[in-house]
């Protein structure tokens, strides 16, 4: 077992973690982070993305040891006083939901790239949520509400 | 039991310390960033005993611009590289090739030290590092020596061993790196050209083309140089070059599809030429 500090969602957990267990498996069956989903396994369809020191990397693909002294934010960290993140809030807006299933890591990709890039073409979107895959809305409606977004995070909403 | 089988995992701090965990371990395997590996873990057959980190070796990370050269530490992810002023200014083709490369996360995760030592035939940035006569130190218990990326990939790995930096020289120098895919899904490349040469009195001088075919180790287009060398850009003629390539692929046994995009490319690049040189 590997002794592990680590900074979730704003939250310092001491955690003790098997050699070989993943983040994703940390977030889900230890704390109960359930946004953060099982699927691919393989860094192919993004529904894992968590944002490790701001970057959104793949839960599926890190060793929870190798987390120990980082910050780590997953769907449920991101949500603001309460309420919503603006994000959240144009997903819903747009109609950039579906099956829902793509949502949380759609999101923190979203969030990592405005937060290097306030102001995005539909180009750098696109660009930005490259590693997330969506199978219900062909991705138009995804792109419209991070533009939105953006537009609503410059002015301060 | 989890998502991975048991394993020992070790997260040394220095360099020195790996590599005696290496020597010790009787099945290691060595973790970069995880993308590759941790993904062959969850369908190996073969399972390391031991599992040695990386990611606390700082000394394996940053980009540091050198009298003559610019030295990549391995464990630095290829978001870092593209994202480098350094890089940027002096190796246009690498930051193409790495903005390409598979996906953002995968790009923010994966490094370059991963990316050659995993000995992939698909990956991205062997082609582009032996067209800019890249080197690898390879770093063992005891011994650290230095060779060619090339030299790297066409020979047996050694037997515990860890790739420390990679060095690129630097020089005034045209580098282009063309990529075609035929899926955006699983974002891996079908073909990819790596070009480089240096401009003498106007001449296309040391001229360099690799072919990563993806289905063997990159490969140079010895032919195709042969004919854009000594020569003025805007002399380069399709008709030569296309017999050029012609003579390449014999020996390469490619598919039509991708003599079809070698040919495409080499086109873009004298189309590159007469535009802009």
């Amino acid at each position: 077992m590997k002794n592990i500090k680590v900074k979730i969602n704003n939250k310092t957990h001491d955690l003790a973690v098997r050699d070989s267990e993943l983040l994703i498996e940390t977030l889900r069956d230890r704390l109960g982070l359930l946004g953060t989903k099982y699927s691919c396994l393989e860094g192919d369809c993004g529904v894992c993305t968590v944002l490790l020191d701001g970057k959104n990397c793949l839960s599926c693909l890190i060793l929870s040891a190798d987390a120990d002294g980082h910050e780590v934010v997953t769907i449920e960290g991101i949500a603001q006083k309460g309420g919503l993140h603006s994000l959240q809030e144009s997903f819903v807006k747009n109609g950039a939901i579906q099956c829902g299933f793509c949502t949380p890591g759609m999101i923190l990709a979203a969030k990592a790239l405005l937060d290097g890039n306030p102001s995005p073409t539909d180009e750098e979107i696109a660009g930005g949520l490259d590693g997330n895959l969506c199978r219900c809305t062909g991705y138009i409606k995804i792109i419209d509400a991070v533009r939105e977004a953006s537009q609503r995070l410059k002015d301060g909403k | 039991m989890g998502l991975l089988k048991d394993f020992k995992y070790y997260t040394p701090a220095t360099l020195k310390e790996a590599l005696g965990l290496l020597k010790n371990a009787r099945y290691p395997l060595v973790l970069g960033g995880g993308t590759l590996s941790l993904n062959h873990l969850k369908k190996a057959a073969k399972y390391p005993s031991d599992v040695v980190g990386l990611k606390k070796v700082s000394v394996l990370r940053g980009i540091k611009d050198l009298k003559g050269a610019v030295a990549i530490g391995t464990m630095t992810t290829i978001a870092e590289i593209c994202a480098s002023g350094i890089i940027r200014k002096n190796f246009p083709s690498l930051v193409e090739a790495c903005s390409k490369s598979a996906t953002t996360p995968i790009r923010n995760m994966a490094t370059i030290g991963g990316n050659v030592a995993s000995r992939f035939f698909w990956v991205d940035l062997p082609a582009v590092l032996i067209s800019l006569g890249a080197k690898v130190s390879i770093a063992t218990a005891g011994r650290q020596r230095v060779v060619s990326i090339q030299e790297f990939l066409g020979s047996k790995p050694p037997k515990k061993f860890i790739l420390t930096k990679v060095v690129i020289p630097k020089s005034d120098c045209l580098s282009f790196y063309f990529r075609h895919t035929k899926t955006m899904v699983v974002d891996v490349p079908s073909l990819a050209l790596a070009f480089f040469a240096s401009l003498k009195k106007g001449k296309l001088s040391g001229v360099v083309l690799v072919v990563n075919t993806t289905v063997s180790f990159p490969v140079k287009l010895k032919e195709v140089a042969a004919a854009m060398e000594d020569r003025h850009p805007k002399e380069v003629s399709l008709k030569s070059v296309t017999q050029a390539l012609n003579k390449d692929v014999e020996k390469l046994r490619l598919d039509e599809y991708r003599v079809g995009c070698l040919a495409t490319d080499l086109e873009s690049l004298l189309g590159i030429f007469s535009a802009v040189i």
